[in-house]
């Protein structure tokens, strides 16, 4: 035993857990699954709707033809957010039902940096596979399209925008559905509590602002999570409706994920591991 | 050196570990001893800082777990087989875990040497022994090469080269200066590698010294007596001592020494067969010990 290699050793460091949730998120099956479905979902999405796309012969303005190519190009992340929610929630309740996390709690006993080094890798892991699956659709989609009179623009900013947006939204998903699995710790009640958030709670507040006529749960659409993230890579925006813009759609979004965080954050100090 | 000071652990209305001291010192092995349900592994969770005690406090070389720059590298812990994800392969559950305190990979390959897992390192943990989940606790717990090691019921699920394998790793390394503090609910297993225990029962340390002292706490309490008077002697010796009689001529004496019954016995002109004192065993103080505390009786009231 030598207490002198002890203090010439780097100890505990950030970029240690940063490394150390890489190398768990890439080595677990479940990730890799989740992640190819949703480049083949989106790819595969996006060349069914573009070959079946049909101008009626009439000639589409400029505008249009870039707003159906985007269309197209998203078409995926509405599906990919299911992918997400299911992921963000295993990636730490799988650790809670197998008993990983003791391991993990043990190598970081503050606990906080684990958690935020596991936000950051999947996060940034997660926007980085939206973000290609995106821009593959869109190059692959556009050949098909411009076969069909319609033609794509990437010389225009909009798309990338859109992009970024759409993987944004994708990736800040996955960010709720990991703190709500560690507020609730359990596999199925994290992926029911994620799903549930972004499916079953605007359809909820839809029907009691359509009964009701209620400004508050038309207003309370407007800032779920499912309601901002589309406006982050909405390429249509109607006008004279009431809409976010694309960077407030953001801000909502990012706003639920830094409540549920801190929570999660609260939760994973003060609780028993 | 661990140091517990009133450690005390309530969840909800039962109290799992309740106002409890000790001192684990470096350089031998320590056994931590209880029956089931004694508290062990709470204890054990409290000093690595994944129970937050109620209330006292423990610490590891002087500083709370949490407070630790490097606790891979101060303390290695084993809390149960279960504490790995079982869809990772062990090579990459050990990659991970060294990677928070940048552990080099050959010291990950050097783990697995040592715990013998060499040929099942790239294989899924969801389908490993008993055994080699042990195996692999023990690789993790070795990682950081720390000065303290953690063991909860480490010979739990091991063939018996295992077991042995466990003892002389736990000598080994308490040979090293290292403090090595085990967990588990067999005394012949502790018998054979610690130098010091402490007893737990229902949350509360009921012995606290080395083995030597452990095991004369039963030494000499009883003595056989084999006599064709039995009833007799009984009669002579009931007064003072508690008499308890297993055969029509034996006799099991508490409370006086062998010198004192043949004295009495030869007094009182009863002839005797058989003198001698029961030899005490671990197993034997450690029941005496633990009788009263034992949390889940078989048949219990």
């Amino acid at each position: 035993m030598t207490t002198t290699t002890t203090t010439a050793l780097p100890g505990l460091t950030f970029g240690g857990i940063l490394n150390s949730e890489w190398i768990k998120l890439r080595t677990l099956r479940s990730t890799l699954w989740c992640y190819a479905l949703i480049v083949v979902i989106t790819i595969g999405l996006g060349l069914l709707l573009a070959g079946t796309a049909d101008t009626a012969g009439t000639a589409v303005p400029a505008d249009a033809q870039q707003a159906i190519w985007l269309q197209v190009s998203t078409l995926g992340i509405q599906f990919s957010v299911l992918i997400t929610s299911v992921l963000g929630a295993l990636v730490i309740t799988g650790e809670y039902g197998t008993g990983m996390i003791r391991s993990t709690l043990a190598a970081v006993p503050r606990r906080t940096p684990a958690l935020l080094a596991k936000a950051l890798v999947f996060g940034v892991a997660t926007f980085v596979v939206g973000f290609i699956s995106v821009l593959a659709t869109a190059l692959a989609t556009a050949p098909v399209l411009a076969s069909r009179g319609i033609h794509a623009d990437f010389g225009d900013p909009q798309p990338w925008l859109v992009f970024l947006g759409g993987a944004g939204y994708l990736s800040l998903v996955g960010l709720i559905a990991l703190a709500l699995g560690t507020i609730i710790r359990n596999s199925a009640g994290g992926i029911a509590a994620a799903l549930g958030l972004i499916l079953v709670v605007p359809t909820i507040v839809g029907i009691i602002a359509g009964v009701t006529k209620a400004d508050w749960a038309a207003d309370l659409g407007q800032y779920l999570p499912s309601s901002g993230g589309s406006q982050m890579y909405n390429a249509l925006q109607a006008p004279g409706a009431v809409q976010l813009e694309p960077w407030q759609g953001a801000l909502v979004v990012i706003t639920w994920v830094v409540v549920l965080m801190a929570g999660a954050v609260i939760l994973l100090k003060k609780r028993d591991a | 050196m661990i140091q517990a000071v009133g450690l005390t652990k309530r969840y909800g209305a039962k109290t799992a570990v309740d106002e409890v001291s000790f001192t684990v010192r470096p350089g031998m092995v320590t056994g931590f001893l209880g029956p089931n349900g004694a508290g062990k592994s709470t204890t054990m969770r409290l000093i690595v800082g994944l129970d937050r005690p109620t209330s006292g406090a423990v610490t590891v070389n002087g500083s709370a777990y949490a407070g630790l720059r490097a606790p891979l590298h101060e303390v290695g812990v084993l809390l149960d087989a279960k504490a790995v994800h079982t869809g990772r392969s062990a090579r990459n559950h050990l990659l991970a875990l060294a990677a928070t305190h940048r552990i080099s990979r050959a010291r990950v390959d050097e783990v697995i040497a040592i715990t013998g897992l060499e040929s099942v390192a790239h294989k899924r943990v969801g389908g490993f022994s008993l055994g080699m989940g042990q195996r692999l606790g023990i690789a993790a717990a070795l990682l950081g090469d720390p000065a303290t090691l953690i063991l909860d019921e480490p010979v739990n699920g091991l063939d018996p080269e295992g077991v042995i394998w466990v003892r002389h790793l736990a000598r080994q390394l308490a040979g090293e200066g290292r403090t090595i503090f085990l967990s588990s609910h067999l005394m012949s297993e502790m018998a054979q590698t610690a130098d010091h225990i402490i007893v737990l029962g229902r949350g509360r340390v009921i012995a606290d010294a080395p083995v030597a002292d452990i095991v004369a706490l039963a030494t000499g309490t009883a003595v056989r007596v084999r006599t064709p008077h039995a009833a007799r002697l009984t009669e002579l010796l009931s007064a003072r001592a508690t008499v308890t009689s297993g055969a029509p001529d034996l006799l099991e004496v508490t409370g006086l020494t062998s010198p004192q019954i043949g004295e009495l016995a030869a007094a009182a002109g009863v002839v005797l067969h058989e003198l001698s004192p029961v030899a005490g065993s671990l197993e034997d103080a450690y029941l005496a010990l633990t009788q009263d505390e034992v949390e889940y009786q078989a048949g219990a009231r």
